[in-house]
């Protein structure tokens, strides 16, 4: 029997049906669906929260100009957990239910890699800020759909080679710990090196989860080496470093951010590392589009954008993202893709957001230089941010200088 | 490696090179200490086996619990006498526990069933551990000390202590197995199990001995191992596999034998890297088991038993 409320409600029902948003009716009209897949819990999670506020900034901002190709962006936010396995079961949400366009923002190397090929094959593109130098070729990048925000590992042993010609070591050692990550740190920098004719005295690989690493620093510290280079975590790291000053020879180090890191320097004390040189990724903080990521980053983390370089990367994920969709006119991917490079790279009148972007695009090929970096793709979709040299002294990170390479 | 006989002449080279009596004699050096913890682990695992007849895969993770319960009571006093207290104490009672609440229920089904349900019970203890610590590193925060030189050998102090530690534990272990009633029934229950019953021996007390000393044990070798690396919820899951080659190498069940050939994996490991290079010395401890199941199947220090 119908009453007189559930026939209001039917007729209430059915006009918002038609009034519905367009998706229901036209795939070509309604939101442009993004993934957003970031480390909110797990060992990212320092990360991940700024990094998914930074790509729904985005996508306010794009959509407040009138959207990518006259459609707003809409996005879903899931959690890989820093986690391949929750990675993957997250990711296929996104693809099967939200049917999501991209997917952005995955960050340990182990999540893009089982991410990647989800992607592959759903046609659509991932961007990330992991190293791991086997991303960017196949067969995980076997479609060319994977695009870094950050550098590669090969590109950290760029900058150390470039910071221990500064810094006048003539005698460098490497350690570098057994996977595609340590090793691509220290094969990268001893590519550099002896690029600019220098050699290298003694390499160590060593396997991870040892109760001592004194074989190990016993064979480099015998080349009387005056540096050593690491790939290395922040475990090993610390346990490396216990026993090598405990050996009393000195000796200077060059280690990755990702392990010479405020909990190094608090687990071993002043004493140990003072002097390290720990090499990180920076943004491009003089550009415009810093300026305004480091702003969005102050209203929604109440930090400085300095604070998280991941979350400059999403930030220029999405921005280079929905510039491609407008230079393409649709948001079909296969038409997409191919725009991502011309948006990104020179030449092209130089523009650092999406409405600025937007507008010029009308007179021509556009260059987005990014918060994160200048962001140029090269052939295999990777790009090159400049390095900080951060030196340890008394306990603290100290930023000296910024290598570009 | 792409050309064999090459990379084989370099190794012979570096062999040369570097061979001098002193970089032999660290290298031993460096392998008795790592010998020693993989031996206390191994003593643990053996102990088990010997008496309540299973692998407890579940040891490498009541170490873990043992380097957390030792951190705890370092960082409340200060004290390391205070820390291996709490760590022998805490994972003594864990592992009665795990006995009190599994292992006794399962008392009699197949020794597959007990190490399949030992996985588990590791698991569950690397998961609470995880949800309580967090999966970030903690450190012992223990002075560091120059080394000893002696005659150019280089030795650290810790591991003097180290050695000291494991060789109390080792004594205990023995003083409760040979010179004690309970220790005197263990080794009956381990010896013949029927007998051992109709000869009035009451299991139960036997087994609740051998947890509390196993746990005993696995206390100290996870505190030895947290000071030595960084406490994480991974620590002990990571030692298990050395752990069970030693005690395979000593001879299943017993407890001299699984420290030697603890300290013997340890040595060999260390001696290889001249030659076989940093990477594959965690493989020499399989071949070495291999050889020895091969020549000798009972191990080391192993009695040749029939299936009963």
């Amino acid at each position: 029997m119908i009453n007189r409320r559930t026939l209001l409600a039917g007729v209430a029902g059915a006009g918002a049906l038609v009034a519905a948003p367009s998706i229901l009716r036209a795939q070509g009209t309604g939101p442009i669906r993004i993934g957003a897949l970031n480390p909110i819990t797990g060992s990212g999670s320092p990360y991940g929260s700024g990094m998914q506020k930074m790509i729904l900034a985005v996508a306010e901002a794009v959509n407040a100009a009138g959207g990518a190709a006259g459609r707003p962006i809409e996005v879903f936010a899931e959690d890989s957990q820093t986690n391949p396995q929750a990675g993957v079961l997250a990711a296929k949400k996104l693809i099967e239910a939200n049917k999501v366009q991209a997917i952005l923002g995955t960050f340990s190397s182990g999540v893009s890699l089982a991410v990647l090929p989800l992607c592959n094959d759903a046609g659509i593109p991932l961007f990330h800020c992991s190293g791991a130098p086997a991303l960017s070729v196949p067969p995980a990048n076997a479609k060319g759909l994977g695009f870094r925000f950050q550098a590669t590992n090969g590109r950290f042993g760029q900058a150390f080679a470039a910071i221990c010609e500064k810094e006048g070591f003539k005698r460098p050692a490497t350690m570098a710990f057994n996977n595609a990550s340590g090793i691509g740190n220290t094969e990268g920098f001893r590519q550099a090196w002896e690029a600019k004719g220098g050699k290298v005295v003694e390499s160590v690989v060593y396997e991870p989860n040892q109760a001592s690493y004194r074989s190990e620093l016993m064979k480099v510290l015998a080349a009387q080496p005056d540096v050593i280079v690491t790939g290395s975590y922040l475990a090993d790291t610390t346990i490396i470093l216990r026993e090598w000053f405990q050996s009393g020879q000195p000796v200077r180090w060059i280690i990755p951010g990702w392990a010479a890191n405020p909990e190094l320097i608090q687990a071993l004390g002043p004493d140990v590392t003072e002097g390290v040189i720990s090499v990180d990724s920076v943004s491009n903080e003089g550009s415009q589009a810093f300026a305004q990521y480091d702003a969005a980053y102050q209203k929604a983390m109440k930090q400085p954008g300095t604070a998280n370089v991941y979350a400059a990367m999403t930030w220029d994920m999405l921005n280079v993202l929905a510039l491609a969709i407008e230079a393409a006119g649709s948001s079909d991917m296969s038409a997409v893709v191919p725009k991502l490079r011309e948006v990104g790279n020179p030449p092209g009148t130089v523009v650092s957001s999406f409405a600025e972007g937007k507008a010029a695009l009308k007179n021509g090929k556009i260059n987005y230089d990014g918060a994160s970096s200048v962001l140029d793709f090269d052939q295999y979709g990777d790009v090159t941010p400049d390095f900080g040299a951060y030196f340890i002294t008394a306990g603290k990170l100290e930023r000296r200088y910024v290598v570009k390479i | 490696m792409p050309y064999p006989a090459l990379w084989f002449r370099r190794r012979i080279c570096f062999y040369f090179r570097e061979a001098s009596a002193l970089f032999y004699a660290q290298l031993i050096v460096n392998g008795l200490v790592q010998g020693l913890i993989v031996g206390l682990a191994a003593l643990a695992v053996t102990l088990v086996f010997g008496v309540a007849r299973f692998a407890n895969a579940a040891t490498g993770d009541t170490m873990t619990f043992g380097a957390y319960a030792a951190l705890i009571g370092h960082k409340a006093t200060g004290s390391l006498v205070v820390a291996g207290g709490a760590a022998v104490g805490a994972t003594a009672l864990l592992s009665l526990t795990a006995y009190a609440l599994v292992f006794r229920k399962l008392a009699g089904r197949s020794v597959v069933a007990l190490l399949v349900t030992s996985i588990g019970v590791g698991f569950l203890m690397r998961a609470v551990l995880g949800i309580v610590f967090g999966h970030n590193q903690q450190l012992f925060t223990v002075p560091l000390v120059r080394p000893i030189r002696f005659n150019g050998l280089v030795i650290n102090p810790f591991d003097l202590q180290l050695a000291a530690v494991a060789a109390v534990a080792l004594v205990g272990v023995f003083l409760i197995l040979y010179a004690t009633p309970i220790g005197r029934r263990m080794r009956a229950v381990a010896d013949n199990r029927e007998l051992a019953l109709v000869s009035g021996i009451r299991p139960e007390r036997v087994m609740i001995a051998l947890w509390l000393l196993v746990g005993a044990v696995t206390g100290v070798a996870g505190m030895m191992l947290g000071m030595k690396t960084v406490v994480s919820p991974e620590l002990g899951w990571e030692m298990l596999l050395p752990a069970f080659a030693a005690a395979i190498l000593g001879g299943i069940g017993s407890p001299a034998g699984a420290v030697l050939a603890g300290l013997l994996l340890g040595v060999a490991q260390e001696l290889s890297t001249p030659f076989v290079g940093f990477t594959y010395k965690l493989s020499i401890s399989f071949v070495v088991l291999l050889l020895v199941l091969l020549v000798r199947p009972r191990g080391l220090f192993g009695r040749l038993e029939g299936v009963r």
